[in-house]
């Protein structure tokens, strides 16, 4: 039988982790890698979600991270084309 | 702590963890307020937006009810559209402060394969029978990315502002659809299959037409170049 106290301790880990190595992680003046550094953080929220069996929530959640991610890039590229202080 | 007011269908698990994933939630909160608050650039504190939403989710899964799965997807497009939005914005005041323009969408590949050209009738096709068999928000945002494929994929060029108008005007009167299936359930519950059809078909044509209007207005950017 599964242990799922451990997927959410894990869960509650990766979330904490993730969120700590975006705000003091390595490198993370470059916006690049801090945004890809947010995806350790919704790792561990889908692990949670996946716990409590939120099925539609845990699908919602993957793909709006890939289209903030796809936004959130696009916005880096169009601000470095454009010479602003990223 | 809160055993007296937690409903009886909760399961113990829940409950037992409720505590923990509150905290684990306000930790990473806390991390990504105190990120917000020493961050001066604009678009980084953008991207820190994002961790706060995730402790938001955090906090509202630890119920581990539906209503609080019910809760998180409207959170979800929400924190979404606020991400467009503001995005949006920190561009075009940045090109109105340096006085220059940039390409809609950088790409660094060009993607005008013969694929693009071919499949997309099946695709959208396939894509929007599903949608419309899932019906309500699933099934909207499966059957609007079918809309997306058809119109990125330039098979429709120049589409006049009457269609514009036109899904715009279906997706309010979808909207209306979904009002009314909602007020149905109060006023007459004993039609609550007639109201939960209203809520399901009116929330697919809403976010189908929604989406895909975004790759219509997408494609006009484009052409106009």
């Amino acid at each position: 039988m599964f242990n799922l106290a451990l997927w959410v301790y894990v869960g509650l880990a990766l979330a904490i982790f993730g969120s700590l190595a975006t705000v003091w992680g390595p490198g993370v003046k470059d916006p690049v890698i801090r945004t890809i550094n947010t995806e350790v953080a919704s790792v561990g929220v889908s692990l949670i979600l996946l716990t409590y069996n939120s099925t539609l929530a845990l699908l919602t959640l993957i793909a709006t991270t890939i289209i903030v991610t796809l936004i959130l890039f696009r916005a880096i590229s169009r601000l470095e084309e454009i010479g602003a202080d990223v | 702590m809160v055993a007296s007011i937690v409903p009886q269908f909760v399961p113990a698990f829940y409950s037992s963890m409720y505590t923990t994933a509150l905290y684990g939630g306000l930790i990473v909160a806390f991390i990504g307020l105190i990120g917000i608050a020493m961050e001066k650039r604009d678009i980084q504190v953008l991207i820190l937006t994002d961790i706060v939403g995730l402790a938001m989710l955090i906090v509202v899964a630890a119920v581990g009810t539906d209503l609080s799965e019910a809760l998180i997807l409207p959170g979800l497009v929400v924190e979404l559209a606020e991400i467009m939005a503001i995005s949006e914005i920190l561009i075009s005041r940045e090109m109105r402060k340096k006085d220059v323009h940039t390409s809609f969408a950088p790409m660094p590949l060009n993607i005008d394969m013969e694929i693009m050209t071919t499949a997309p009738n099946f695709i959208a096709l396939l894509l929007i029978g599903y949608g419309v068999f899932l019906s309500g928000f699933t099934g909207g945002a499966v059957a609007g990315g079918g809309i997306v494929i058809y119109v990125l994929s330039r098979k429709v060029r120049g589409l006049p502002i009457v269609v514009l108008d036109g899904v715009g005007a279906i997706s309010g009167i979808s909207w209306c659809l979904w009002i009314i299936g909602f007020l149905f359930f109060f006023i007459l519950p004993q039609y609550w299959l007639l109201s939960l059809f209203l809520a399901a078909l009116g929330l697919l044509l809403k976010v189908a037409s929604k989406i895909g209007l975004i790759g219509i207005l997408m494609r006009e950017e484009y052409g106009r170049k």
